[in-house]
């Protein structure tokens, strides 16, 4: 059998030689050498030029890209290699004290987790660009504000015009006249073929991370360079092989400069793609490139970058198929979003049809419209457990029956986003005059998308749920309905967590529901609590950007800070739960039953979480499950998990994430990583390198549910 | 059938892939009548729930359903399963032929597959077949002394039930799990070829190739792992013996 699934698989292409190559020394690290030390000083001439904050984001980008050096290795036919290692300050500690007056910043204050329109910059050009922008300065006249935005704009404009004239000069002078000539074309002008495009998108893009901005997106890939492709396709310039061989290069790019990116942990950095789904027109966007992205993400298997693959129970089961191929490997991606359940979802909250259908994914999950969007879509969590705790501590003390305890977990939940919306309140966002060269009519009306887009809602997790929902559910069996468990008794084991109170911690575990095994009880329970966060969340009113606030299913790291604690963290941790988690153990992360419950399988935990009621909450967050590698064994799984993916689309469940995985390898890393180093796992919204993960996530993805086993 | 008849369920298993088309749901019914030296199911065994005794504590394999209790968990997963179905598998599940035939009378619009050593009393097998839409019907040695030896059970009972299958007209394949030096050798291949050959409707042959895992639920069942033939020799996938007679056959 094994032969036969290594002949099947050997049947599968990799990596040209030349690609192999590429990759082997960007996981060496042996472009590093052309990195510089020294640190570039913006901040000086700001001063000196007495520049307000939008000319020095925009001096910046300049600046940087000034730095840069020219790096054109012989086998590259996509270039960009970032070697400027640190990205300067524009203000000293104190002023940036003295210019928020109050307010803070999102994180490490740059705009990020947000979309460009990538197809608009690729179908336009940045000569089309600056041209917008010169031509609404011309009608502002006199409005300073917008002259001092578009001016920085231009500014960018110029900055990244220059860098790919020094490149296109280099490959020139290096006899790379082929090299020069896209170089020459992008990104100044409208892309007139695929290897232009993605050299245009390729540039444009790794200048945001130059920028200071970090977690940026790459939205709908195949949508935004289908044209191109087809165009070179149907002239004959571009052979099918050859086209797949520069998508792999694009892919391997975005791997280069990633230890420089901020996030959590290597790989937490948000380059995300979407592939697939409705078009703005209503119409099937599924194209050649969807397969094509998801081969090359498979051949490459590197971190980056992050592939969504969005899915209804119509779509064509041989393109499920390919992106199961790409699950096989173990990557976590794709991530599949379904369209039937996200585009209503999004509609109901607001958003116009069209731009509905036209959603991507933030860094991690979270649905945003490429282009239209300046959302922050984390600006926090609520902890589920947290509310379920307090109401039971609260309600069984003061003798209440479970109604009421289940209304006070709900009150929780609602002063848990009170406490939210109001801090996110004070979040100022910081110009960015290139990010905004990249938006919607930023340039067109002359203003900075910091002051606002299309969409300006604010994102909340709701983490943590499958517990807050079990524990609520062994509260009810146990101790308001049965009577096994004395609530005084019960308060008093988990202050002790659980020391002394094996037996009672036993039938908390094995004697009540629980969430992921279609149980009525429990996931109505996991139902209710997403019901009054999203009544919260539609009460908390205006964030202050003519936005709302979006609820969503994801946890991102508050599985492990709701559950530890975590420096600065506002929202509350909770000790042992009444559902038999001892402290400090990790929640799960997003949606998936909670850890060590016995749960029937796959198809059970599908129509759980198919319960939920997702036009209510559509900030996104993955039902999160684990394959065994051994699954795949038999020559049947690859088609078996396709119709899983569409057993996924019909189940009413949003989106999900499935990873692939090998207990043993797993362990035989943390014991050997030197053998291991390019294993790559999903952690939550990111995949990273295993041995590179602290041992606390190792050991947290070591133990979730693994089917298939 | 009542819906009060039991059953005793070793495990319930979502997306399983190899029983059968699409989707499924598979059932596996405690308790069979053969001894295959290779079975890699020993829970399967005992009709009753037992104790297994693992590295990570113990857990009791077998829970007893009523019948209407289990058409109801795999009712309930009918919207998910319709590219695929439910499976019942063993153990023997015949060996609760009228607990299965109870479940299988109260399942709504779902595929059903049953897979069978087929050593089954022949009136308890027609009743069940008649019931689904697939059979997996296992062949593993055609010669009656090398069945009795390697499965503890005669060939005879198995070998009418197949012929009885293929005169209903009911939709089934052959399954032959391949072990090494046991059931894949040249000789027996040609005979389970040349039988199916003759059958009504000429079925399919599946070889299911000898799964190196199959000791590793014993120790747990309280049993010494011992087979007596050399499970580290490849099995051989030939398909040969049947694509020399025209027979349908593939490996899994």
């Amino acid at each position: 059998m094994n032969a036969i699934l290594e002949q099947r698989q050997a049947a599968l292409p990799e990596l040209s030689p030349r690609l192999a190559e590429m990759k082997r020394r960007i996981r060496a690290g042996e472009h590093h050498r052309f990195r510089s030390t020294d640190a570039v000083d913006v901040l000086a001439e700001c001063e000196r030029e007495n520049l307000d904050w939008t000319r020095r984001a925009a001096r910046l980008t300049r600046r940087l890209c000034e730095a840069q050096t020219v790096v054109i290795e012989p086998d590259e036919r996509i270039v960009f290699t970032r070697t400027v290692k640190q990205i300067p300050p524009l203000y000293r500690p104190e002023q940036l004290d003295g210019l928020l007056a109050g307010r803070t910043f999102h994180e490490l204050g740059p705009i990020n987790n947000i979309c460009a329109d990538w197809g608009m910059v690729l179908g336009q050009g940045l000569l089309a660009r600056r041209a917008a922008a010169l031509a609404t300065r011309a009608r502002l006249a006199g409005d300073g504000e917008a002259e001092t935005f578009l001016d920085a704009a231009v500014e960018t404009i110029d900055a990244v015009l220059e860098l790919a004239r020094r490149y296109a000069a280099a490959a020139r002078a290096d006899g790379r006249d082929d090299l020069a000539e896209v170089l020459q074309r992008a990104p100044a002008h409208p892309a007139e073929s695929f290897q232009q495009a993605l050299q245009s998108l390729r540039l444009c893009h790794a200048v945001l991370w130059l920028s200071g901005h970090y977690h940026c997106g790459l939205g709908r890939l195949d949508q935004y360079l289908w044209p191109y492709l087809k165009a070179d396709l149907a002239e004959g310039r571009l052979a099918p092989e050859e086209a797949q061989e520069l998508l792999e290069e694009f892919f391997i790019s975005l791997n280069k400069d990633s230890d420089l990116y901020p996030g959590i942990q290597q790989g937490d950095n948000g380059q995300s793609l979407m592939l697939g789904g409705t078009r703005r027109d209503g119409g099937d966007g599924v194209n050649p490139l969807t397969a094509m992205a998801l081969e090359a993400g498979r051949k490459v298997a590197l971190i980056d970058p992050k592939i969504n693959l969005r899915v209804t129970r119509d779509t064509d089961l041989a393109l499920l198929a390919n992106g199961v191929q790409l699950t096989r490997i173990g990557l976590g991606f794709p991530q599949w979003c379904n369209d039937e359940v996200v585009i209503p979802g999004l509609a109901a909250a607001g958003y116009d049809l069209e731009d509905a259908r036209d959603y991507t994914v933030a860094a991690c999950w979270e649905f945003i419209i490429p282009g239209k969007g300046m959302e922050v879509v984390n600006i926090g969590a609520v902890s589920m457990p947290a509310a379920a705790d307090r109401a039971i501590r609260a309600g069984l003390q003061a003798g209440e029956g479970f109604d009421r305890i289940l209304e006070r977990a709900g009150a929780d939940l609602a002063e848990q986003v009170r406490e939210l919306a109001e801090t996110s309140r004070k979040l100022l966002l910081p110009p960015a005059p290139w990010y905004s060269v990249l938006m919607d009519g930023c340039l067109e009306r002359g203003q900075d998308l910091c002051h606002g887009l299309k969409y300006n809602n604010f994102g909340i997790h709701g983490a943590g749920s499958a517990n807050a929902a079990d524990a609520l559910a062994a509260v009810r069996a146990l101790v308001c309905d049965q009577r096994r468990i004395e609530p005084t008794r019960l308060i008093q084991a988990l202050d002790a967590d659980f020391q002394g109170y094996d037996a009672l911690r036993s039938e908390l575990c094995d004697g009540a529901p629980k969430v992921g095994n279609h149980d009525d009880g429990a996931d109505g329970l996991l139902a209710y609590l997403f019901d009054r966060f999203a009544d919260a969340c539609a009460d908390a009113g205006d964030n202050g950007r003519g936005g709302g606030y979006r609820p969503g299913t994801g946890s991102a790291m508050y599985y492990v800070w709701l559950a530890r604690g975590h420096e600065g963290m506002r929202e509350p941790t909770v000790g042992a739960t009444a559902d038999g988690r001892h402290k400090g153990v990790f929640f799960s992360s997003s949606l998936a039953p909670s850890p060590d419950v016995q749960v029937r399988g796959p198809l059970s935990v599908l129509q759980s979480f198919g319960k939920l009621d997702y036009r209510r909450i559509c900030n996104g967050g993955p039902l999160t499950m684990e394959l065994a590698d051994s699954l795949f064994r038999g020559m049947e799984a690859v088609g078996k998990v396709a119709l899983f993916i569409r057993a996924f689309a019909r189940s009413g469940c949003q989106q999900m994430q499935l990873n692939t995985l090998n207990l043993d390898t797993l362990r035989d890393a943390q014991q050997h990583p030197e053998r291991h180093r390019n294993l790559v796992v999903r952690v939550w919204g990111w995949s990273g390198y295993f041995c590179e993960l602290d041992e606390s996530y190792q050991n947290q993805i070591i133990g979730r549910h693994i089917y298939g086993a | 059938m009542p819906a009060s008849v039991t059953g005793v369920v070793f495990d319930i298993r979502e997306l399983t892939i190899h029983d059968g088309p699409g989707l499924r749901t598979t059932v596996f019914l405690k308790g069979c009548p053969l001894r295959c030296a290779w079975c890699h199911n020993p829970e399967g065994w005992s009709s009753e729930p037992q104790v297994l005794r693992g590295p990570n504590g113990d857990r009791v394999a077998g829970r007893s359903y009523r019948a209407d209790e289990l058409a109801t968990i795999l009712n309930r997963q009918a919207p998910l399963l319709a590219d695929g179905g439910v499976s019942f598998s063993g153990g023997e599940p015949l060996r609760q032929a009228a607990f299965l035939e109870a479940v299988l009378e109260r399942l709504e619009g779902l595929h059903v597959v049953l897979g069978t050593t087929g050593f089954a009393p022949m009136e308890d097998f027609l009743r069940v077949v008649r019931r689904c839409d697939f059979v997996l019907f296992d062949v593993k040695l055609m010669d009656p002394e090398a069945h009795r030896r390697w499965t503890g059970v005669d060939n005879r009972l198995i070998l009418d039930n197949l012929a009885r299958l293929a005169d209903l007209g009911s939709a089934y394949l052959i399954r032959v799990p391949l072990v090494p030096g046991v059931t894949d050798t040249e000789a027996n291949l040609r005979a389970i070829a040349r039988h199916a050959r003759e059958l009504p409707g000429r079925p399919q042959v599946e070889l299911l190739p000898y799964n190196r895992a199959a000791g590793g639920k014993y120790a747990a069942c309280g049993l010494e792992w011992r087979p007596e033939y050399d499970e580290t020799v490849p099995c051989r996938t030939d398909l040969t013996p049947f694509h020399e007679l025209q027979v349908d056959a593939r490996v899994l």
